[in-house]
């Protein structure tokens, strides 16, 4: 026999003690789409919440170059706020939302001293003998400090800033690293700190050093994957300019030749300067992809649109004998874009579907109403459609299934409709063929363009 | 003495020709495809000294042509050569003689046929 239980609890019968609840909003804070800022407020609420693990105030410090940065206090500035902040805390059936934005307002707030009080606070982390609050992480120790005005290693500054003679530092560790510090006090209800309070504190010392190394390690995978795909775009643009380079190399090498005809000349200076403008083309379509600057879609003539693009792609029509059928729906006349980066992406799709069909084949090119709402233009042809395991991967720069590809058309007709807040939808079938439909604003939104 | 015969395979239509040029310059008995299938062609009716491939090709790439080389001509040294640095260290490239990235001076390249070939 077996027994499944939700694995995130909400409903907790009413015996269930006040720190398992904590423990558990802290525990699934993590998996709410928080910010590191926000989980790490939810652990300080708990510390604080009148009701909770019952510590008045709570700092939190996070290291920063080498030393404790004050980044927020929680907690009341006298009984009076006390009161009222611990009314709203202990209201029965508050959520994690509901605390979460109830700090989040009070650290953000103008009038919390508190917090402003620590801002500029830092010590140092790597002093020769540090001072407290930075001596707990910096000797991964949970310190109580009590009578601080008579402890030597209690830092000046700090006693003056927290104004209490018993507090207790918790530090906030990765696997290896100090990543930062909570220092608690009962300064408002005198209540002196116990064993019981010390356990719960570091439990919550722990999950916070967790979620801290966690988003530290998230970071530095989104900076690892950018190094990544620049390294694949690094080796892709070097193989693009190596070929052209060798060949003009090589036959420059020719020239040098006194033996060498006056036609081989002839032939050789003609090769160097196709291959010198083929050098261009790769550039213009790498600066053309890395520089998508569209500021405001506008209206765009789609008959005009069509007639430019039809007539740039005429001479590769007519190489391969291909019929070019175009249709533009009554009425519709402008579709909201970019004039040149929109006719630019409908002609990398016609030059993709020329490539696609064999000679002879019909390529069409149609303007189209949707919902009122969208034009739609659509480019279909009947060629060989996209193999089935590239289909996923078709809008990602450097994917071609072309050899000599660079994998940067789509790329770019994707960046280009989406800055027209626009959208593209591919419908493609092996052996049949491929339309793309490019979906952009009929007319404006309301309120989202400027006339 | 006879010519050594070299086969080179490059997609690239003006690089077959400098490569064809060059090569026959030095004194082989070239002869130049443009891709993995018309190698294999000529790879079953005649007998090359020395194979020069690229990697990257349409239809079949240099790695697929190595392989059926290989099961035809165990003996025919070949040389990559391609326009792609990363591939060097990959194992599948082991079975090649030697992998030279594409120059614009083609001493390199020429000189290591003659270290394989003479």
């Amino acid at each position: 026999m077996i027994e499944r239980y939700h694995l995130f609890l909400h409903d907790f019968p009413q015996e269930t003690s006040k720190e398992l609840q904590l423990f558990s909003i802290i525990a699934q804070s993590f998996f709410q789409p928080f910010s590191l800022m926000d989980n790490l407020l939810v652990i300080m609420t708990a510390l604080t919440a009148g009701s909770g693990l019952g510590f008045n105030r709570a700092m939190l410090f996070l290291a920063k170059r080498g030393a404790l940065q004050g980044t927020y206090w929680l907690g009341p500035a006298s009984l009076e706020e006390a009161e009222s902040i611990w009314r709203v805390l202990s209201t029965p059936g508050i959520g994690y939302y509901e605390i979460i934005e109830h700090n989040r307002a009070l650290v953000s707030a103008d009038a919390d001293t508190l917090t402003k009080r620590i801002k500029s606070l830092t010590f140092p982390l790597d002093q020769n003998e540090p001072q407290l609050p930075a001596l707990a992480a910096a000797s991964k120790e949970i310190i109580l400090v009590k009578e601080a005005s008579n402890e030597p290693l209690v830092d000046r500054r700090f006693l003056e800033t927290i104004a209490a003679e018993e507090f207790l530092c918790i530090p906030l560790v990765g696997k290896e690293e100090i990543l930062g510090e909570i220092v608690l006090d009962n300064a408002i209800t005198r209540r002196p700190i116990e064993n019981r309070d010390i356990e719960l504190a570091s439990l919550c010392g722990l999950i916070a050093g967790n979620f801290i190394y966690t988003s530290h390690l998230q970071r530095r995978i989104v900076e690892m994957k950018k190094v990544a795909a620049m390294g694949e775009m690094a080796m892709f643009v070097t193989h693009q300019l190596r070929n052209p380079l060798v060949t003009i190399g090589g036959f420059a090498d020719q020239l040098l030749d006194p033996r060498s005809s006056a036609a081989k000349r002839e032939r050789n200076l003609k090769i160097i300067r196709a291959e010198i403008r083929r050098l261009e083309r790769i550039l213009l379509r790498l600066t053309q992809f890395l520089k998508v600057d569209i500021k405001e879609p506008v209206p765009v003539d789609i008959r005009e649109m069509f007639k430019l693009v039809s007539q740039a792609v005429r001479p590769r029509l007519a190489g391969k004998k291909l019929t070019l059928k175009t249709e533009i729906e009554p009425g519709l006349n402008s579709a909201f874009c970019d004039p040149i980066h929109a006719g630019e992406a409908l002609r990398n799709i016609l030059d993709n579907a020329i490539d696609a069909v064999d000679v002879g084949g019909t390529i069409e090119l149609r303007a189209y109403r949707e919902n009122d709402e969208w034009a739609v233009l659509s480019v279909r042809d009947n060629g060989k459609g996209i193999p089935e395991r590239v289909k996923e991967k078709i809008f990602e720069a450097f994917v071609s299934t072309k050899e000599k590809g660079m994998g940067l058309g789509l790329a770019y007709v994707k960046r280009v409709v989406e800055a027209c807040r626009g959208r593209i939808v591919v419908d493609s079938q092996e052996g049949q063929g491929t339309t793309f439909r490019l979906y952009f604003r009929a007319k404006p939104k309301e309120g989202e363009f400027k006339p | 003495m006879k010519k050594k015969k070299l086969l080179i395979v490059e997609d690239e239509k003006n690089l077959c020709l400098l490569y064809k040029e060059e090569l026959t310059k030095e004194g082989y008995q070239v002869t130049a495809v443009s891709d993995a299938d018309s190698a294999l062609k000529q790879i079953k009716t005649k007998a090359f000294d020395l194979i020069i491939t690229d990697i990257r090709m349409p239809a079949r790439n240099g790695i697929e042509l190595i392989t059926q080389i290989m099961a035809l001509r165990k003996d025919v040294p070949i040389i990559i050569n391609t326009a792609y640095q990363s591939y060097k260290h990959d194992f599948m490239t082991w079975a090649a003689d030697a992998y030279i990235v594409k120059s614009a001076s083609l001493d390199e390249l020429k000189a290591k046929i003659k270290e394989l070939v003479g």
